[in-house]
């Protein structure tokens, strides 16, 4: 069995479970749409209809709910010591990691897409350049889960594991939030080249903190 | 009987030697060194005595500070004290899911859970099961996943007398097969019979008996 399909086998399984009781996907949603609620009422409509006012607004919603859906999984392996069935077997750690990476990034997909969908018509924002957002949002799902994936796993057996993610997860994730809130302010806008330049920069970080992942993740395990 | 295919021209058996475990400043294991032959090895010890450990050890779960770990016949199948099991999936899903990730057809899953009892529960997710349920249903992996070293840590907790006397079986299937099967528990009684080595563990150190 190759290391996809044992990646494949972990995101069927993840996906499964949270089909199954998705706990994590119905906190996150509640969570993302209550957030990007309070947060334009905060702002207050003139300040956060603003492209770039409303991109963070909507970056930051979601860069809470990706720790919120990892911290639910992983919450879920460790009942009943579920998480050593795999990481006793052969390419169980790179195989965890990669798989829950795609499964959090398509239940963060559903979520974000929610919550684009309530930021848009709550705030009555007009898209320029709707296929660029499009493609600024699917790279900056993609973005997140590796890094929020891998702290997690490095911070598995810490007690106080749900505070230390985000302590060790958001300075990282910075640039790539500075980076989709750009790309996503400048496809409201209609400024393609800004916006596609933006979308390179978090597809670089995706591809480096993805492989990066894989690479440490048996040691970070350790 | 079928043997266990990896078992028969292994170089040599699964081993720990010299081997000491630290967990949090405190040594669980000092310097253990034990072999692991085709058969049923016995190890008894109180609570705290470092079993769990040991298993763990074996099974490449704890680092080891010092010593050698060896496992020329594969990735063993360690069922720990508790299930092991993904609450969400049901006992057949989670069976299943186990054994096409040691690339094995799952084929037999549904015959080896209702061997074990759980022919109505099978398909009921994990956490609706009661106790015993989810350790009979973890212990069915015994016939989904047959390799060559198997370790147990306190299999007979939360099995009634029924499921009891199925574990007595399973493991003298395993045995004829030509596994190498470890089992660690506090209970004095329960294995004696069957194991052809029996070891004591106590306070990180392990005897033969």
């Amino acid at each position: 069995m190759s290391a996809i399909d044992r990646a494949l086998l972990i995101t069927g399984r993840e996906l499964a479970a949270e089909r199954r009781h998705p706990d994590g996907l119905v906190a996150a949603l509640t969570f993302t749409g209550l957030l990007v609620l309070i947060e334009s009422l905060a702002f207050g409509p003139g300040q956060a209809r603003q492209p770039v006012v409303a991109s963070a607004l909507f970056w930051i919603a979601i860069l809470f709910a990706a720790t919120l859906v990892t911290t639910r999984s992983f919450d879920r392996e460790l009942e009943d010591d579920a998480i050593d069935a795999i990481l006793v077997l052969d390419g169980g750690h790179a195989a965890l990691y990669a798989g829950k990476v795609v499964a959090i990034g398509i239940v963060l997909a559903i979520v974000a897409l929610a919550a684009a969908t309530l930021s848009l018509f709550l705030l009555g924002l007009e898209v320029a350049l709707p296929g660029h957002l499009a493609l600024v949002g699917i790279l900056g799902i993609l973005a997140l889960p590796p890094v929020i994936v891998l702290t997690t796993l490095i911070a598995l057996r810490v007690r106080a594991r749900v505070a230390l993610v985000p302590i060790l997860s958001f300075p990282i994730l910075i640039p790539q939030l500075v980076a989709c809130t750009q790309g996503a302010a400048a496809a409201l806008t209609g400024d393609a080249s800004a916006s596609l330049g933006w979308a390179g920069i978090v597809a670089a970080f995706a591809l480096v903190y993805g492989v990066l992942g894989l690479t440490i993740v048996p040691a970070a395990i350790e | 009987m079928r043997r266990v295919q990896a078992n028969a021209g292994l170089p040599e058996n699964a081993s720990l030697n010299n081997v000491t475990v630290v967990l949090e400043d405190r040594p669980i294991l000092r310097g253990i060194s034990l072999e692991l032959r085709p058969g049923l090895t016995l190890v008894r010890g109180p609570n705290g005595a470092g079993k769990t450990t040991l298993l763990r050890a074996l099974a490449g779960l704890t680092p080891l500070a010092r010593g050698r770990r060896s496992l020329p016949g594969g990735v063993p199948l360690y069922i720990g004290h508790r299930p092991m099991l993904l609450r969400g999936l049901t006992a057949r899903e989670n069976l299943a899911f186990l054994a096409a990730f040691r690339g094995r057809v799952a084929g037999d899953v549904a015959g080896a859970l209702r061997a074990w009892g759980l022919g109505d529960e099978m398909d009921r997710p994990i956490e609706r099961l009661s106790a015993g349920q989810r350790r009979r249903a973890s212990l069915a992996r015994l016939e989904t996943e047959p390799v060559p070293l198997v370790l147990l840590d306190e299999p007979f907790a939360d099995l009634d007398s029924d499921a009891i006397v199925r574990l007595r079986a399973a493991l003298s299937s395993a045995v004829v097969r030509g596994q190498a099967v470890l089992v660690a528990t506090h209970m004095h009684h329960e294995l004696d019979e069957g194991a052809t080595r029996r070891y004591a563990l106590d306070d990180g150190v392990l005897r033969e008996t």
